[in-house]
């Protein structure tokens, strides 16, 4: 499940479309994660790794910086490291040949909030267990999933600098990935 | 519970909760039993108004500050001022009646004693007016020993004016170099400010009598000189001595006032300063002209009066004048030390602008019938120098009961007027919009920056409100508009009363959400023969395109009867999808995805469900309304994401949750007595509202009904969710196709106006000041935060507000509104409103600031509340108290001549009528047949409408139709739009040969005269004669004729000014709507309720008891 979508501007962490996933159900309250991941926009630059995952609690955000824009996600815990990889790059390549060319000139937060509605879309296909075996081509796409780094959230954002590659303790790979890196 | 969460209006749901109840509880717990809120203000507070005032000489509208100035120790202080002030009052009164040379000479004789010696020894006309704005205030203060106890409370302000009461004569030669001061701003505002000084003055000699150098002083003055002249004279001549050059410019403004003062000869020191002004103001172009017109005779008897002395009467005036200045300057200097630079402009400014002196011209209430001005009241102008003004934000959105804001509680309380704000924050304007990273508020209490706070140096700014000193940011150096950089009080943040800043997303809680819009359908057997849902579903489909928002925009719908049924309408269906839910006590969505979706997706299915839905319920013989479960799904639909909910409401639901029952008795709609269930008989809706609230859900009520449908139940709905109520009584496709076409207008308004969502408003004001209560739609959260889910640009609130700490040290004092909201297009947005007002010390000029419309719309609110927490009858007995309290407290206490008669200033002549207007307007009447729907409708609208409907509502406006013409007609986009006079609301304005229009507001009725001339019937209406006109007309038929265009043309421009839409019926002598068109003539007596006159005498009596 993906509950938490936002694209950003990576020079200066502006918010330029977003989607939340509010589950009346689960009674889910995301503010935190939302301050979290306003944080995180803030934090990242030029030097960050492209790919990166946070751990934060039995949740994870996961990145994916390109053309000086920035996709984030937050999922469950037990949410395919690689479906929601595919779908951060799906909804990059979307965004940047929508918006692209705009992005640098914008100041208003959250000014291509209508691309919610492609997030929303998109996102149903990549977490609907029926719509996904439609997106087998993403596991082939994404032969370098494995080398994406794992950091935990609270230890980044406490940091307190800027968050770049080597600032990264970069833990050990999950066991499960382990086998395919090399 | 029910009524203690009414009363609150806006409480919280949970326990303390009703935030707004805490303020205004404290008040009525204060207060003694009867009295309420604000108004009743019994406690007392000084014994002098408590005396007048009998009855309920309630506590003023001041809530806490008020106790600090508790009857006892007043009291105690007080016995010796009163014995005081008694004998001078009779005196004061007396004299007026008895000879006019009596009453003059005690006046100008203390004037002489202590004034003259002052006057002579500083220059003359910058004196004058600068001090004369202060001298107000000593004046009050040395009557504070006499009467009012309010100056007392201050200890600092009643120090001063007894110094500078000695020192006015010892010290006036030391006085120049103030007067100089003053005198370059003053002499361009010249005389408006002295009116205060000789108000305060008289009064305050005679009772004066312990200065011992004034009563000898004055009275061989007098005796000297002939009665009027003679006083003037001796001023004149002693100002005349000292400084001839000040005179030319006391006397521009003076000039005119000689004439007053000799003909009323105990007024003419009250009147005369404002009769001053108003000369002045004729001498010049614009205001003069206004007023002349509204009191023609006036100026006519003065003149009269003038004759006798003119040349020397113009000294005297002077003379008067700075006395007083002198006596004051002194005080002004020593007290304001640090600002005096600053108050003297303030002061001339406000002696230009103003109003000032007509405000305070003395009218007899009971010889003066026509007050009605011609035109619609304008608001008053606050006196601020020209550029603060210039900047200050319109009326039209914000508006303070009192242009002049009293310098402290006790001084409020003394007025007994309301202190309060009216907002029409979401107003549709063209402002500035500003986008910047960093928006420059205050560090210590938030304010946004504005044209009214201080820039110390370049690098720094000092807060209006709290008066911390912030750091000007670097980027606020830079100014985007000219381009230039150092400038920072040259940006629009800092040029603009009112403006918005593209909010940064630190102002955001969640991204901003589609605009999410629902509609919520009664499809009842009653709701399918009323016939509103063919009316709706077109309406939609007109409109569907400019429903604001943008690509992501989402729509939804559900029907309920005795079940509910929702629409999957997701795409790729080929025809809307009804889902029927039975099991209403315990409510679900049947599908969560599809029930709301994207406009612009799905626009063909949600085409195809509006075109079918009228005739999808044709047949039905469900009469069962389980409205409260069809809210509950429609709460959970909306939960995610917050937005609109539109609900249509046909009959009263009773069915399932939120069940209700009838409880109006048809019997009683004509009752004298007090009229019951105007409370909630469930908190169901309040408690729905407040969880819609929580979720950023407004809900908006359409009730079309023939019965009752318990609005006062139901509408809490839409009151605590900040949504608005819309009301159709005996709505029918057929039978009233006025409703209708109301209906269509309506909703096409409502569907394509602007809408904020997520919206919050906070409003702030200078420290001293604080906001204790607030009316309209919404919920406070955290004590000053008033929730909005959704913000409209028809909403008006209001606030009360009570002075908590003295306001000594300042000229001027800031309120800020601010509203957040997000866009239907998804910006965050801050609009900012802030309005500066000045300071002033005496009670004259509190009176003088008065916005009688203002104030009465704030009373209208507050006795909205006090009838549902109270009762109505307290409400009315309370309204009726207010014009006694304050015309009573300004006879007593701003007034210094006294004279037999109905006494107000010019700003609140109008005031006994607008509370007669109240008294019966449909939501307080009592006597007259009104159902309890309406008349709680009405009260909403009291409450929810801005300002400027709610005096439409309140008071109508009449116009004699068959003789209009061009002259001073209005030409708007080349449409010619007459400009007739506004009449006074009596059947002796109508004619039979005549046509008339009378705009209510919500409605409007055009009454045709049985002796009609044929020329208007046949150009205008197309018929041939009076018995041709048919029984309901509501159309004016659109004939090519020179009158037919005009008409139409005042009729379309009058409905186009508000954003609801009026339906217009026109009436002959024998029309069922005839009795509605005559409720309203309120100056007129019915069998129920007083007319004007009686009104009036009956004001008299309680203020002279």
């Amino acid at each position: 499940m993906i509950f938490l979508t936002v694209i950003a501007r990576l020079a200066d962490g502006l918010p330029l479309a977003a989607s939340i996933q509010e589950d009346e159900q689960s009674g889910r309250d995301l503010q935190h994660y939302q301050s979290q991941a306003k944080q995180l926009l803030r934090k990242l630059d030029a030097q960050s790794p492209d790919r990166c995952m946070l751990e934060a609690g039995n949740m994870n955000f996961c990145y994916f910086i390109s053309q000086g824009v920035c996709c984030l996600c937050l999922c469950d815990a037990s949410f395919p490291k690689k479906m929601a990889f595919g779908y951060l790059e799906d909804l990059h390549n979307e965004f940047c040949e929508q918006y692209g060319k705009r992005v640098p000139a914008v100041t208003r937060p959250y000014s291509f909030i209508e691309f919610d509605t492609y997030i929303q879309k998109t996102k149903k296909s990549y977490v609907d267990s029926r719509a996904r075996r439609n997106l087998s081509s993403v596991s082939t796409e994404l032969q370098d999933v494995q080398r994406i780094m794992v950091a935990n959230i609270e230890e980044v954002l406490q940091r307190g600098e800027a968050l770049s590659g080597n600032q990264f303790g970069v833990k050990p790979q999950p066991v499960d990935q382990l086998s395919d890196s090399s | 519970m029910s009524t203690a969460g009414f009363n609150s209006q806006n409480g919280t749901g949970t326990g303390q909760t009703y935030t707004n109840g805490p303020s205004q509880n404290p008040v009525a717990l204060q207060q003694p039993p009867g009295v309420g809120y604000g108004m009743n203000h019994q406690p007392a507070y000084n014994p002098m108004q408590a005396k007048v005032l009998g009855p309920p000489s309630p506590a003023l509208y001041a809530s806490g500050p008020y106790q600090p100035v508790p009857p006892g120790p007043q009291l105690g202080s007080y016995p010796p001022p009163p014995a005081q002030p008694l004998l001078t009052r009779p005196q004061i009164g007396v004299l007026p009646s008895h000879t006019p040379p009596q009453s003059a000479s005690p006046g100008p004789g203390p004037r002489q004693a202590q004034a003259t010696p002052p006057a002579q020894a500083t220059p003359p006309p910058p004196a004058v007016t600068s001090t004369s704005y202060y001298t107000g205030p000593p004046a009050w203060q040395y009557a504070a020993p006499w009467g009012p106890a309010p100056n007392h409370v201050n200890p600092a302000a009643a120090a001063p004016p007894h110094m500078s009461h000695g020192s006015a004569q010892l010290p006036g030669p030391g006085a120049p170099p103030t007067s100089i001061h003053g005198y370059p701003q003053p002499g361009t505002a010249p005389p408006p400010m002295n009116p205060p000084p000789p108000h305060t003055y008289q009064p305050n000699r005679p009772a004066y009598g312990p200065p011992p150098t004034a009563p000898p002083a004055g009275p061989p003055g007098a005796t000297g000189t002939p009665p009027p002249p003679k006083v003037d004279a001796q001023c004149w001549r002693a100002a005349s001595s000292a400084r001839p050059p000040t005179e030319p410019d006391t006397q521009e403004g003076d000039v005119e006032c000689p004439g007053d003062v000799a003909g009323n000869g105990p007024q003419a020191p009250n009147s005369y300063n404002h009769v001053d002004n108003r000369m002045a103001g004729a001498a010049q172009p614009g205001p003069p002209g206004r007023h002349l017109g509204h009191y023609p005779s006036l100026p006519p008897g003065y003149q009269n009066t003038l004759a006798p002395p003119p040349s020397s009467l113009h000294p005297a005036l002077q003379a008067a004048t700075l006395p007083y200045t002198q006596g004051p300057q002194p005080y002004q200097q020593q007290p304001g030390g640090p600002g005096p630079d600053q108050l003297s402009p303030s002061m001339a400014a406000m002696s230009l602008q103003s109003g000032t002196p007509e405000a305070l011209r003395v009218v007899n209430l009971l010889q003066e019938r026509n007050l009605l001005p011609p035109a619609p009241v304008p608001a008053p102008t606050p006196c601020l120098t020209q550029d603060l003004q210039k900047l200050n934000c319109s009326p039209e959105v914000f508006r303070c009961t009192l242009t002049s804001i009293p310098q402290t509680q006790s001084l409020l309380n003394k007025a007994k007027l309301p202190l309060g704000l009216l907002l029409h924050p979401f107003k549709d304007l063209s402002l500035p919009v500003v986008t910047s990273s960093t928006i420059v508020r205050c560090r210590s209490c938030r304010t946004y920056i504005n044209p009214f706070v201080s820039f110390l140096d370049q690098r720094r700014w000092k807060c209006n409100l709290c008066y911390r000193v912030n750091d000007v940011p670097e980027e606020f150096m830079y100014n985007p508009v000219s381009r230039s950089y150092g400038e920072p009080h040259k940006r629009p943040e800092v040029q603009n009363a009112t403006i918005e800043f593209i909010a940064p997303s630190e102002y955001m809680l969640r991204p901003p959400q589609p605009a999410v819009y629902l509609f919520v359908l009664d499809v009842s057997h009653n709701a399918v023969e009323t016939g509103y849902l063919s009316v709706f579903c077109q309406s939609l489909l007109d409109n569907i395109k400019a429903l604001p928002g943008d690509s992501r925009t989402k729509v939804g719908f559900i029907t309920f009867d005795s079940t509910i049924h929702f629409y999957n309408l997701q795409e790729g269906l080929s025809q809307p999808q009804m889902l029927i839910v039975s099991d209403i006590e315990d409510i679900f969505l049947p599908t969560p995805d599809s029930l709301l979706v994207n406009l612009n997706e799905c626009k063909e299915l949600v085409q195809d469900l509006l075109k079918s839905l009228p005739n999808l319920f044709e047949k039905t013989m469900e009469t069962q309304s389980a409205l409260g479960s069809a809210l509950q799904a429609a709460f959970k639909l909306l939960s995610p994401t917050g937005g609109r909910m539109s609900v249509f409401q046909t009959q009263l639901p009773n069915l399932g949750v939120g069940a209700l029952q009838s409880r109006e008795d048809p019997n009683q709609r004509a009752s004298a007595k007090d009229v019951q269930h105007l409370s909630p008989a469930t908190d169901f809706y309040k408690k729905l509202a407040l969880d819609c609230s929580g979720q950023q859900v407004a809900v908006d009520l359409f009730l079309l009904s023939a019965q009752y449908c318990d609005l006062a139940s139901l509408g809490c709905i839409s009151r605590f969710s900040a949504g608005s109520v819309y009301y159709y009584p005996s709505y029918h496709h057929q039978h009233n196709p006025a409703q209708v076409e109301r209906f269509q207008r309506d909703l096409k308004r409502y569907l394509t106006r602007k809408i904020g969502f997520e919206a919050v408003m906070r409003i702030r004001c200078t420290k001293g000041l604080s906001i204790h209560t607030f009316h309209g739609n919404f919920f406070v959260r955290s004590t000053d935060l008033l929730s909005l889910p959704n913000v409209n640009p028809d909403a008006g609130f209001a606030v009360q507000m009570s002075i908590e700490e003295n306001l000594d040290d300042m000229q001027v004092v800031s309120f800020q509104a601010a509203l957040l909201y997000t866009s239907s297009k998804g910006e965050r947005r801050i609009r900012v409103h802030t309005m500066c007002l000045p300071v002033v010390s005496s009670l004259s000029d509190v009176f003088a600031g008065a916005d009688v419309q203002a104030v009465t719309g704030l009373l209208a609110c507050m006795a909205v509340d006090r009838s549902v927490t109270s009762s109505l009858s307290d409400a009315r007995d309370a309204m009726t108290n207010a014009a006694i309290d304050s015309l009573s407290s300004y006879r007593q206490s701003a007034l210094t001549i006294q004279q037999p008669g109905l006494l107000a200033p010019a700003c609140l002549r109008l005031f006994p009528l607008y509370i007669l207007a109240l008294l019966k307007q449909k939501a307080f009447r009592t006597g007259t047949s009104t159902r309890l729907d309406e008349r709680v409708f009405a009260m909403y609208q009291l409450k929810y409408q801005p300002l400027a409907f709610a005096m439409l509502i309140i008071h109508p406006a009449l116009y004699r139709l068959d003789d209009l013409s061009d002259e001073g007609a209005l030409n708007i986009n080349e449409r010619t739009i007459p400009q007739p006079r506004v009449l006074q609301l009596s059947v002796e304005k109508l004619s039979r040969e005549g046509a008339f229009l009378m705009d209510a507001g919500l409605v409007m009725y055009l009454w045709i005269g049985r002796n009609c001339h044929q020329n208007f019937l046949s150009q205008v209406l197309g018929v041939s004669s009076y018995a041709a006109v048919p029984e309901k007309l509501c159309l004016l038929p659109e004939l090519d004729t020179a009158e037919s265009q005009r008409t139409r043309a005042l009729v379309s421009w009058l409905r186009d000014q508000r954003p609801f839409f009026p339906s217009l019926h026109i009436i002959r002598d024998e029309s069922q709507l005839k009795p509605h068109f005559m409720q309203n003539m309120i100056e007129d007596r019915t069998e129920s309720a007083l007319s004007y006159y009686e009104f009036l005498l009956h004001l008299q009596q309680q203020i002279s008891k």
